[in-house]
């Protein structure tokens, strides 16, 4: 009994103390995980090769020296490398002799070794702590181009099934008619063509045909009159979506403006310095998506064709300047060019929201024209905008000398308009 | 032989009907890709070259942009004299100051801040935490100001802000010299009152606090 009873609880105590230890180690493992997303992660990636600015933690533990080494290092790396280590400093001079931080003082002996049992630990998806870690597949939410069959060409068909099935009916109706004229012994129908019959049948009906002629005629006149609306505005009347090519890139201004809230002077950074807001080159792409190599709807490929453009080596962190190649994107806003018009002006000085002219981009997947930007749209918004003039010092005075110089005469807004935002050479010239 | 007219008419008016109708829908459609129908394209297109177009020279393809040339710099650019190196980054930390104390320290902040949110706040967060959305998503948060970061002298700011560091990348390109030395500011503010002891930096960092706080006051 007693026996029994010993090794029963024996095997309760060993399977207690196994459960809490690999319990324990694996909250070992989490507190490292945190800290080295914290201290390390900057510089370095934990599971992969990927070179950041250190180079990637995949099977360190194979590379360097065995023994209390790693904890030596890591707590400070120039002590290690002035002993004169020859592991130290053959990876101090690969990696171009950038020098670690430094972290004793601020980092615990047991941090460290909380640190090294993640990166023994096999790799956790955890969010953002692998940047090659699996992203879940986002549904596809958002517009899509889809295959659509165009009612054009429906009824296109219709109207050539329709004229084969008539053809056939005409013809079998006259062979008809023939046997049974013949078989009455009456002499045969006159043979004549579909055309023939067609031109007798309006001759026939003539106020009929005139009166459809005139209503096609005024249906071609209004619908050519509508086409003429279309000339130079980009605007899609069946999708009722504005102009919106396909770009290089499957950018999204949701994800990236919308979802991640970057604001819009991040990438088109010119927008207040200069006349036109500018395509961000590749190296403010580069910026956040050297860290962030995988997206959520398309993975790596989309964002490998910036590392494409780049010149940049994902997997080694390097960039090759002999490989760049410039991205065509497409522009999506243009004026004429005998139009001028001003970023900085609008931005800066009128302080107009980009999204008074540009719509709700955080919510465009596609990057989309809203406005028509046609001269009827500017002028509107010249004629009914009031000048920005709290804080200006410039308007300030221009305000007051005016108001004293028509004081009683005239009550009015001060729109774009009464500052010359109507006159042609202010756009024309 | 009336009947036989009666579908003929029909015939006759379908096809024309169907046709107005194709009409109608074919004058609305336009393809995505399309910017549709202009007026006199060359006066929308003139041949003078564009920005982000390209041009043929001699049956090659060039770009419009181009690089300026060599051993010219932009009217009132000065050049940043701290190299892309560790060394450099030492350098700056000890010797580069901020130029910027026309104004008072608050002005500089707030416009820093400004800055600040369009520039830095995706990744850094609206607290300097680390904790913006775009940082959540790197595969390292950037540190804390208030934390690693706390006695981080100015120059190293600037120098970082200029040339990127680890994860982050350059941004010389978006931000000029003036308005990096005003998100110094503001991220000196971020940083909250310096420590006098710190592990990395103390050396450097006493003197640069005890420069900037006495600008801050005869300016």
């Amino acid at each position: 009994m007693k026996n029994y009873i010993s090794r029963t609880t024996a095997k309760a105590l060993i399977a207690a103390i196994f459960t809490l230890f690999a319990f324990n180690s694996n909250l070992f493992a989490q507190d490292g995980a945190k800290i080295f997303r914290a201290n390390c992660a900057t510089c370095h990636a934990s599971h992969t090769d990927q070179k950041i600015t250190g180079p990637g933690l995949k099977g360190v533990f194979d590379r360097a020296p065995k023994g209390d080494w790693m904890k030596r290092w890591i707590l400070n790396n120039e002590k290690v490398i002035k002993s004169g280590d020859a592991y130290a400093n053959k990876i101090y001079t690969e990696n171009n002799k950038q020098a670690m931080n430094v972290f004793e003082g601020q980092l615990t002996d047991k941090d460290v070794e909380a640190v090294i049992a993640f990166l023994k630990a096999p790799p956790v998806d955890a969010p953002g702590l692998n940047s090659t870690s699996t992203v879940p597949e986002v549904g596809s939410e958002g517009e899509e181009r889809s295959a659509k069959v165009e009612p054009l060409y429906i009824i296109l068909a219709f109207i050539v099934i329709i004229a084969i099935l008539l053809g056939t009916f005409r013809s079998i109706r006259t062979s008809m008619q023939n046997a049974a004229n013949r078989a009455q012994g009456l002499p045969e129908n006159e043979d004549i063509t579909f055309f023939q019959e067609a031109r007798n049948w309006m001759k026939g009906h003539r106020r009929f045909v005139g009166v459809m002629l005139i209503i096609i005629g005024f249906m071609g006149m209004k619908s050519c009159w509508d086409a003429c609306y279309n000339i130079g505005v980009y605007y899609n009347w069946e999708t009722q979506k504005g102009y919106r090519p396909e770009q290089p890139i499957k950018f999204s201004h949701k994800l990236h403006a919308g979802d991640n809230e970057i604001a819009c002077q991040y990438c088109h950074s010119s927008v207040e310095k200069s006349r036109h807001a500018g395509i961000p080159t590749v190296n403010i792409c580069m910026n956040c998506h050297k860290g962030i190599q995988k997206g959520p709807k398309y993975g790596d490929k989309e964002i490998g064709k910036i590392y494409e453009a780049a010149g940049f080596d994902p997997a080694k962190g390097t960039y090759d300047k002999t490989k760049e190649s410039p991205l065509t994107w497409i522009k999506v806003h243009n004026l004429p060019d005998h139009v001028y018009f001003n970023h900085s002006q609008h931005v800066v000085v009128g302080k107009i929201e980009c999204g008074t002219c540009h719509g709700d981009v955080k919510s465009m997947t596609i990057a989309e024209q809203k406005a028509p930007l046609t001269m009827k749209w500017c002028i509107e918004c010249h004629r009914k905008t009031e000048v920005a003039m709290q804080g200006n010092a410039y308007y300030d005075r221009l305000h007051k000398a005016l108001k004293e110089k028509y004081k009683g005469q005239y009550d009015v807004k001060m729109t774009v308009e009464k500052i010359g935002g109507l006159e042609c050479a202010k756009c024309h010239y | 032989m009336r009947k036989h007219y009666r579908t003929i008419k029909f015939a006759f008016v379908s096809a024309l009907t169907g046709l107005v109708l194709a009409g109608f829908t074919s004058c609305g459609k336009r393809d995505d890709n399309s910017p549709g129908v202009e007026f006199m394209p060359d006066m929308y297109r003139s041949p003078s070259l564009e920005y982000y177009q390209t041009h043929m020279v001699d049956g090659q393809v060039e770009m419009n942009a181009k690089q300026p040339v060599k051993g010219t710099v932009a009217r009132g650019f000065i050049p940043y004299g701290y190299e892309n190196t560790a060394e450099g980054y030492d350098k700056a930390g000890t010797s580069l100051k901020n130029p910027l104390t026309a104004k008072s320290r608050e002005e500089y902040e707030k416009e820093g801040e400004v800055l600040y949110a369009k520039f830095c706040v995706h990744c850094h967060g609206a607290t300097g935490a680390g904790d913006g959305k775009v940082g959540a998503k790197l595969p390292g948060a950037p540190p804390a100001y208030s934390g690693t970061l706390k006695n981080l002298p100015e120059g190293k700011i600037f120098h970082s802000i200029t040339y990127g560091k680890g994860l982050m990348g350059a941004h010389n390109s978006q931000l000029t010299q003036e308005e990096r030395w005003k998100l110094v500011y503001f991220v000196q503010k971020l940083q909250g009152p310096k420590e006098s002891a710190g592990a990395d930096s103390t050396k450097t960092t006493a003197p640069a606090a005890a420069t900037s706080s006495t600008t801050a006051k005869t300016h």
